[in-house]
């Protein structure tokens, strides 16, 4: 298309455009100026600046926890082709995002484990370490694979949950706020429950589990139904 | 450890999932107000906000920094699908009002993010307030209602070229009052 506006016309388009009200009519000539014009794009990009900043005159509304975990769990089941994505994340991510058990996510705790005991004969990696945990009725072990990851968490003992409710496993650090990083799921009988820790340990001075609403909390809300300490063994 | 945006598009750029969790922390909050307020149905708006970063995720950082910032990027990407689903929901009810908060759990969100909001919301609105009611009411038809210049000019009753007018004469005015919080140098005049 050519080119037959003043900057003046664009500059008009440009600032319906960043506020979204510009008509599609109009874009077409907008975009064919701006390709051949500097000047022209650097008010576009002052323009939708300025506009970046409306949303803060807004009441801010947080999104469910639920959106986060679902979009990284599309996203790391979407990287599973991707050899630059570390094999245990791929597991992970085979596990749905609602953490029910399922055969797929058995096979992902399966797997993980057995990937770690491939990983340990193939890299001569430090000795697998089991971290103690327990509470009121539960007993179970964190059981750490060859260089630190995955760490998959065993717990028997569990009373069953409601759909609305989840346990919720949170890494604690010295300091600071505790760490939501997995779900446990259930055996087919509720009689062991399972769930694969993501990332290194480090840094974290005990694990724990809560009851949550589905699809988990950003902060622990309920008392921990089970607790282990990490490191020192 | 807080990344840069520019450390952020680079991670994307390298299709890293992290980067992806990285913006999502950083402006999934602001993303998920923007779509909400244009679309006033949590369902919808929860949609609006996963496609966008999946999207992200999918073509990789088409991020352009020459073109506005990376929070500008994010919010012209959700806006824009949120306006592409309002307009094909025929039964739609646009909202006139503020949506108020629910009781709803929070994501973790960047608090370098969050404490530049709370500082610059308060900045916005009152530059806002400050616009004469039918530049103001413009821009907010505009920017929080999704509506398109003509629709704007009928809701109005003004001609297409009064809203062009005051979109522009009321942005000029935002940017004297909000020079401050821009992030890209305002060089022309």
């Amino acid at each position: 298309m050519a080119d037959t506006m003043s900057h003046e016309e664009v500059t008009d388009l440009l600032a319906l455009e960043s506020v979204g009200a510009l008509e599609a009519s109009d874009r077409d000539a907008m975009e064919s100026h701006l390709a051949t014009c500097a000047p022209c794009r650097l008010v576009a990009a002052e323009y939708a600046d300025l506009a970046s900043l409306l949303p803060a005159a807004l009441e801010p509304v947080p999104p469910p926890a639920r959106l986060r975990r679902n979009l990284m769990a599309q996203v790391y089941a979407e990287a599973t082709a991707s050899p630059s994505v570390p094999w245990w994340r791929r597991l992970i991510a085979a596990i749905p995002a609602n953490r029910s058990f399922t055969v797929v996510g058995a096979a992902a705790v399966v797997a993980a484990i057995a990937f770690g005991i491939w990983g340990a004969g193939r890299t001569g990696a430090q000795t697998p370490v089991a971290y103690m945990v327990s509470g009121t009725t539960a007993t179970g072990n964190l059981d750490v694979g060859t260089g630190g990851t995955p760490a998959v968490l065993t717990v028997k003992g569990l009373q069953p949950l409601p759909s609305t409710k989840v346990y919720e496993v949170w890494l604690i650090p010295p300091q600071g706020s505790p760490k939501g990083v997995a779900f446990l799921s259930a055996g087919p009988d509720s009689s062991a429950w399972t769930a694969v820790v993501p990332g290194s340990l480090a840094g974290y001075k005990s694990i724990a589990a809560t009851v949550e609403p589905a699809g988990g909390s950003p902060t622990p809300s309920n008392t921990e139904v089970l607790s282990g300490q990490l490191g020192g063994s | 450890m807080h990344l840069s945006d520019d450390d952020i598009v680079r991670s994307i750029s390298a299709h890293s999932p992290e980067g992806i969790e990285a913006l999502y922390d950083r402006y999934g909050g602001l993303a998920h107000t923007v779509a909400l307020r244009i679309l006033s149905d949590r369902g919808a708006a929860e949609d609006v906000v996963q496609e966008s970063f999946l999207a992200v995720w999918r073509r990789g950082s088409t991020f352009q920094p020459g073109r506005g910032s990376l929070r500008s990027w994010i919010c012209t990407i959700v806006r824009n699908r949120a306006i592409d689903r309002m307009r094909g929901d025929h039964h739609r009810t646009r909202l006139d009002t503020p949506i108020e908060g629910e009781s709803i759990e929070p994501a973790v969100t960047d608090p370098w993010v969050a404490v530049a909001l709370e500082l610059s919301g308060e900045e916005v609105r009152k530059a806002l307030a400050e616009l004469p009611a039918e530049q103001r009411q413009t821009i907010e038809l505009a920017y929080y209602g999704g509506y398109s210049q003509s629709e704007i000019a009928t809701a109005m009753e003004v001609p297409l070229g009064t809203v062009k007018g005051r979109v522009r004469i009321a942005l000029d005015k935002l940017r004297t009052s909000l020079a401050d919080r821009l992030e890209t140098p305002w060089q022309t005049q």
